[in-house]
């Protein structure tokens, strides 16, 4: 019993990363109908922007962390501008996102490829983590502090997101955009602008999501793998339904471990591909009842 | 200049070569291009010709691969008997999936079908018994009777007329009833319904024909190369084979053709460049599909208008 609890337990500490890398998934594919494959890379790239920073250049971590997200966030809002933009703007409907996934892909390359031009890829690093002290006991379940500011900094990272999307205008206008861009486009939001945010937003959150996991595992400029479970995680939620995403992302750290515990430590690596196949083809549109996608002739 | 010439120009080429004598390492990169190329048009027929996103194709080649690699090597069947069992078990395979896969389509198609090409990688590397798992699995020398095909001079000839003949059906086709039937579905599907298409048999036949060449792709390996290990039948492969296609220009066959032939040497030219592999790839995916929208066949046929 001790065991799977302390299973369930690091499940949701691994799940909280998923869910974050997911969510950024998510909110790029609403508003804006592509799929990051290499949302990975994103995660993999802040992790060596704040080595850099931190062991190249020696500055105190905090600003490791600003360089990283910011970083990112210059990355996500440059590629929406220099090939997203020129792609929407084609319009060969049935191309187009296979023409999206290609550019992300190419993306994943190009991310991988700079990485491993700077030396800090020879040998295995590895950050130091941002929460240090005694493990802390919850009946025989033992959590490093690391862990708990995992699941604290995503949740609060998701309230931060779900607020600005709630209450704020810009928030209100990207959601206005990702509902029906026509519409959002008459009423005076300017679309393009809109969508070259929402991806500085999504490779901010995927940053953000590399500099908590990072103190976790080895970094290697391959790390960004990690996006298959992160699509697992989407999927779960249907690719729309954020907390259903959410939800899926906790769900699928948990499965993990425990398929690991169950099952075998081999089969955990093809547990998300297993999840994928399930969920598309028994529930396509999310565990969670989010609404099935109609498609315009 | 039509998609004729190119055809043509690269058919003029490939049977000068067996006049030629070539160099053994030229005929290697030779015979990994007409592999490549199968693969390529069958990846296109359900991607170009088709319009279904689906990234099973690694999947089907692997699976034509193990197949006949495991039965020459076993079995010591003759050529062609491994090469056409391995296509007909992809062929099945991918019946298989496209049922379920009717169901689905865009990113859910995508995602399905790599999910399905990671978890087949994963077999291939876990099911030790049969595919020798993570050591990957040495092929035996293909024979034909009593003609043994050692070496990449013995095996081009072979590998050039297998290449012609699933070419040739490529471009049938594209002018059969159901080529024209897959057009339309890529087009709209409720309007290939309207206009009384079958868009699940189309659909089906689609994946099958696909999932074929690709098996026949797998068996042509081990008539040239004399190792498969598992870590190349992952997303990295399918990157290529994807770039291919969409560097030469989605659903013509000549501009396959010569995505083939420009991505397939680009490795062999980028040896010593190794550092910028990963670089130079993506600049290429991305140039592509920003200023060349329809691949070089785009570009070629825009030239000669």
């Amino acid at each position: 019993m001790g065991l799977v609890a302390q299973a369930v337990a690091s499940g949701i500490v691994t799940g909280a990363i998923y869910a974050l890398i997911a969510l950024s998934l998510v909110i790029l594919y609403k508003s804006t109908g592509a799929v990051n494959f290499a949302g990975g890379d994103v995660v993999m790239t802040a992790c060596y922007i704040a080595l850099l920073v931190l062991v190249g250049f020696g500055l105190p971590y905090w600003l490791a962390a600003l360089a990283a997200i910011a970083g990112l966030f210059v990355i996500g809002a440059g590629f929406d501008r220099l090939v997203i933009a020129r792609i929407v703007r084609q319009r060969h409907a049935h191309n187009s996102l296979v023409a999206l996934v290609i550019a992300t892909i190419g993306l994943s390359d190009l991310l991988k490829g700079s990485v491993r031009l700077f030396g800090y890829t020879d040998n295995v690093q590895t950050l130091p983590p941002q929460f240090t002290g005694p493990p802390l006991f919850l009946g025989n379940v033992i959590l490093l502090r690391q862990d708990v500011g995992i699941v604290g900094v995503t949740c609060v990272v998701m309230l931060l997101l779900y607020a600005f999307f709630r209450f704020t205008r810009l928030g209100k206008g990207l959601r206005a955009t990702a509902d029906n861009p026509r519409a959002a486009v008459l009423i005076g939001i300017p679309v393009q602008r809109m969508r070259m945010l929402v991806w500085a937003i999504a490779c901010g959150l995927g940053a953000i999501a590399g500099l908590l996991v990072a103190p976790k595992i080895l970094m290697t400029p391959d790390m960004g793998v990690i996006v298959i479970l992160a699509f697992a995680a989407a999927v779960i939620g249907g690719f729309t339904n954020i907390p259903g995403v959410i939800v899926g992302g906790f769900m699928l750290g948990i499965i993990e471990n425990l398929v690991g515990i169950f099952i075998s430590t081999a089969a955990i690596a093809v547990a998300p591909f297993i999840v994928i196949m399930a969920v598309l083809l028994l529930r396509p549109q999310g565990l969670f009842g989010g609404n099935p996608t109609f498609r315009k002739v | 200049m039509s998609e004729r010439w190119v055809l043509a120009a690269l058919g003029v080429l490939a049977l000068g070569a067996l006049a030629v004598p070539l160099p053994i390492y030229a005929l290697y990169v030779a015979n990994l291009l007409l592999m490549y190329a199968v693969l390529a048009i069958g990846l296109d027929v359900l991607l170009g010709l088709a319009g279904q996103f689906a990234f099973a194709h690694i999947a089907f080649y692997g699976i034509g691969v193990y197949t006949a690699g495991i039965l020459g090597n076993r079995l010591g069947l003759p050529f062609p008997l491994p090469l056409l069992a391995g296509a007909i078990l992809a062929a099945a395979v991918a019946f298989l999936i496209a049922i379920p896969a009717l169901r689905l389509h865009s990113i859910y198609l995508a995602l399905s079908t790599y999910a399905f090409a990671a978890a087949a990688q994963w077999v291939f590397h876990s099911w030790d018994s049969v595919t020798g798992g993570a050591d990957g699995l040495r092929l035996a020398p293909t024979r034909f009777f009593a003609w043994h095909i050692i070496d990449d001079r013995d095996a081009y000839p072979v590998l050039l007329g297998i290449a012609i003949v699933t070419i040739a059906l490529r471009l049938g086709l594209q002018r059969s009833k159901l080529g024209r039937g897959m057009a339309a579905m890529r087009e709209s599907e409720p309007v290939a319904l309207a206009s009384g298409i079958d868009v699940r048999r189309v659909k089906i036949l689609a994946f099958t024909i696909s999932g074929f060449y690709g098996g026949v792709a797998g068996g042509m390996l081990p008539l040239f190369q004399s190792y498969v290990h598992p870590d190349s039948l992952g997303l990295e492969a399918l990157v290529v084979i994807l770039t291919m296609v969409v560097v030469g220009g989605l659903g013509s066959v000549g501009g396959v053709l010569i995505g083939v032939v420009v991505m397939g040497l680009l490795p062999e030219l980028l040896r010593d460049a190794a550092v910028y592999r990963e670089l130079i790839y993506g600049a290429i995916l991305i140039l592509a599909v920003t200023l060349m929208p329809r691949g070089i066949a785009g570009l070629i046929l825009r030239a000669g208008k």
